[in-house]
């Protein structure tokens, strides 16, 4: 988040110091100038609104004769009124000025800080001509199209709490970066102005106010990060869209699996005892005419039992793997390694076991990603490291094969990152073209 | 022998007992969950114990827990561990205290009564029976340790039939070999290993440890 603005640091000892440290001021000035332009308003308001109010509202009472707390409730009455035209002047000017002063010191924020932040604001909603000749407009009928759309506009506009979050950034600012802002030039316009009167005081105020150029525009970074971003609805408003994708997903993927499963059953296992019962059945028929080719079926009979027994354990395997039930994590994670072709290399720093879903979801993630080493990647040696720190489970699987991994729509890693995106994951990618790979997968979670 | 069986689910274990008995050996405790599997264990020191590895309260891996706590306290005890599957990661655990008398199949083995009380006999005599499902998974691997690198193909073949118990006789049965030839296999194998000669069927257990690699520490 350092911006570009650097500032010269050890001072004047080279002349490229020099050069730097008066850029990073000239810089520096420049952002104070700009951003107290760009938060001065609601004060340019204030202030004169407040200043001629009180000075016509403090004279009414100015001759009053009456015990002191009648004349104090009347002060009191006078200053909330002040305050009342200050709000209402403010009220008046923010609904024009927000959206653009506020986006304005958004870009800044971009710009110097790499603060980006995305923000949507209403759009106005269409209009509909009804039965009856009208126009409606969302909120009310109109005569005409055109002035249907007028207020729509108007009401989109003037009914965003976007416009009313950015309306409390300018309230915020003109408190906090404003004076901020505005020191180091007011320092230096008073420096130069006392300069000729009294020489030490101009000159060292003047220097204060460079000295602090380069650092007082950063009161933007704190007081903007908050403020400046989305409002908490529009945030809500994204997050549920995304939650509902990855919701389609899961309806999705758990539709699949079941159809997987089922098919498993139906054309395996399913068969198999099918085969077992009309064999033995030929076999009951069998048995007393031809023992010989009763003992024969018998014999088929069997191996056909054994086959439906490992055709069942192929698909307990992929529903829910034996040694993640029996052992955890971990242990699933190096009995996985065992079985590879490559030589795997497990590091576990994962001292309990994390809650069961985020678990088997992490197993198969790591055995998506050790596949994808060997059978895409053609790597030789695979590490594994397993580990949990911040209430987040990580995995990273590193291999030195060709690289070029993505998660390109349909992909086994594409897959995987849905998988985490279900549990509010991540999936990190690093494989240039020709190796090494190493992914990532965290899951958010906790050890029980 | 004097067996035990440690099987959750009732059919089968009354089907264990009864194939058991049908050999003529006698079942001296048949329990359905962990902590009573140890119990019977340390009490009773069977000839041989016929283990799940899946067993109740927690239905983890409460039967090779209770094997594998069972042979500390008595090292060697003869164990057949079952499993409706095998793992590369359990067969080494159990081969790593190094005594041998470990038997280690799936329970589709029982299906063929002879081979499994074979097995059985196998284990009992303090030697190691392992399923060639798991044998042929150690198979598949990639070859890491130099010694094993040195064995030609069909030494690799015959240490594999000995990793899953096979006396030298029943070796030569399934290679088409002579005894003879077989025994001149094993004991380039344990030249080849490093292994010096002590009790055959101990330096056999080594033999396959090497194999497993895991006298390198197991986990």
């Amino acid at each position: 988040m350092s911006g570009t603005g650097r500032t010269g640091g050890t001072g004047g000892a080279s002349g490229g110091g020099l050069l730097r440290w008066g850029a990073a001021v000239g810089a520096g000035l420049w952002r104070s100038a700009v951003l107290v332009g760009l938060t001065c308003l609601f004060a340019l308001v204030a202030v004169p609104v407040g200043w001629a109010g009180s000075s016509l509202v403090y004279s009414w009472s100015a001759g009053m004769t009456a015990a002191w707390p009648l004349r104090a409730l009347a002060v009191f009455g006078e200053t909330l009124l002040v305050v009342v035209w200050v709000a209402v002047a403010v009220w008046t000017v923010h609904p024009f000025t927000s959206r653009a002063l506020a986006g304005a010191a958004r870009r800044c924020a971009g710009r110097w800080l790499g603060l980006e932040s995305a923000v949507a604001y209403r759009e106005p909603r269409p209009v509909t001509r009804m039965a009856t000749g009208f126009w409606w407009d969302g909120q009310e009928y109109h005569r005409s199209e055109r002035e249907a759309r007028r207020r729509a506009r108007v009401h989109a506009r003037f009914h965003d709490p976007q416009l009313h979050w950015d309306g409390v950034w300018m309230l915020a600012a003109s408190v906090t970066v404003l004076p901020v802002a505005a020191l180091p030039l007011l320092a230096l316009v008073l420096g130069a102005v006392l300069i000729a009167g009294q020489p030490l005081f101009g000159a060292a105020l003047s220097a204060a106010g460079l000295v602090a150029a380069p650092f007082a525009w950063r009161v933007l970074g704190p007081v903007g990060r908050p403020l400046l971003g989305p409002v908490t609805s529009t945030r809500l408003g994204w997050r549920v869209a995304e939650l509902e994708e990855i919701r389609a997903d899961l309806t999705q993927t758990q539709a699949a699996e079941l159809e997987r499963i089922e098919r498993g059953l139906h054309d395996g296992a399913q068969a198999r005892l099918v085969a077992l019962g009309m064999s033995m059945g030929a076999a009951e028929h069998l048995v007393d005419s031809n023992p010989e080719a009763a003992k024969r079926l018998l014999a088929e009979a069997r191996a056909n039992s054994a086959g439906a027994l490992a055709e069942l354990r192929a698909l307990v395997r992929g529903i829910n793997p034996p040694v993640l039930v029996e052992r955890g994590l971990v242990d699933a994670v190096r009995a996985l390694a065992l079985d590879a072709v490559v030589e795997v290399d497990v590091v576990s720093r994962v001292p309990a076991r994390p809650e069961r879903p985020v678990e088997a979801a992490l197993y198969f993630s790591v055995a998506e990603l050790l596949t994808n080493a060997v059978k895409h990647a053609h790597a030789e040696r695979v590490g594994v490291e397993l580990s949990y720190a911040a209430r987040t489970l990580t995995a990273t699987v590193s291999d030195d094969g060709t690289g070029g991994a993505a998660a390109t729509p349909g992909s086994g890693l594409d897959g995987v990152r849905r998988r985490m995106a279900a549990f509010g994951g991540r999936l990190e990618i690093d494989s240039p073209v020709g190796g090494p790979t190493r992914i990532t997968v965290a899951v958010p979670c906790e050890l029980s | 022998m004097r067996i035990v069986v440690a099987e959750d689910l009732f059919l089968l274990r009354d089907g264990m007992v009864r194939l058991v008995e049908a050999y003529g050996h006698q079942v001296v405790a048949a329990v359905d969950n962990g902590p009573a599997a140890l119990e019977v264990l340390l009490a009773h020191r069977p000839d041989v114990a016929i283990v799940d590895v899946r067993l109740p309260p927690a239905f983890s891996d409460e039967g090779l827990q209770a094997a594998l706590t069972a042979r500390r306290a008595v090292p060697g005890l003869p164990v057949l561990i079952l499993s409706q599957h095998v793992e590369q990661l359990y067969a080494r655990e159990l081969l790593a205290d190094g005594h041998g008398g470990i038997g280690y199949q799936l329970k589709d083995r029982v299906l063929d009564a002879g081979q499994f009380m074979d097995a059985v006999q196998r284990v009992a005599d303090g030697g190691t029976a392992l399923d060639p499902t798991v044998v042929a998974k150690l198979l598949g691997r990639p070859m890491r340790a130099d010694p094993l690198a040195a064995l030609t193909e069909r030494e690799r073949s015959v240490l594999a039939l000995m990793a899953e118990g096979l006396s030298n006789a029943a070796i030569a049965g399934r290679l088409f070999l002579s005894e003879g030839s077989v025994s001149k296999y094993t004991t380039a194998i344990f030249a080849k290993l490093g292994l010096a000669d002590d009790q055959d069927t101990n330096r056999r257990v080594r033999a396959v440890l090497a194999y497993l690699g895991a006298e390198q520490g197991g986990r």
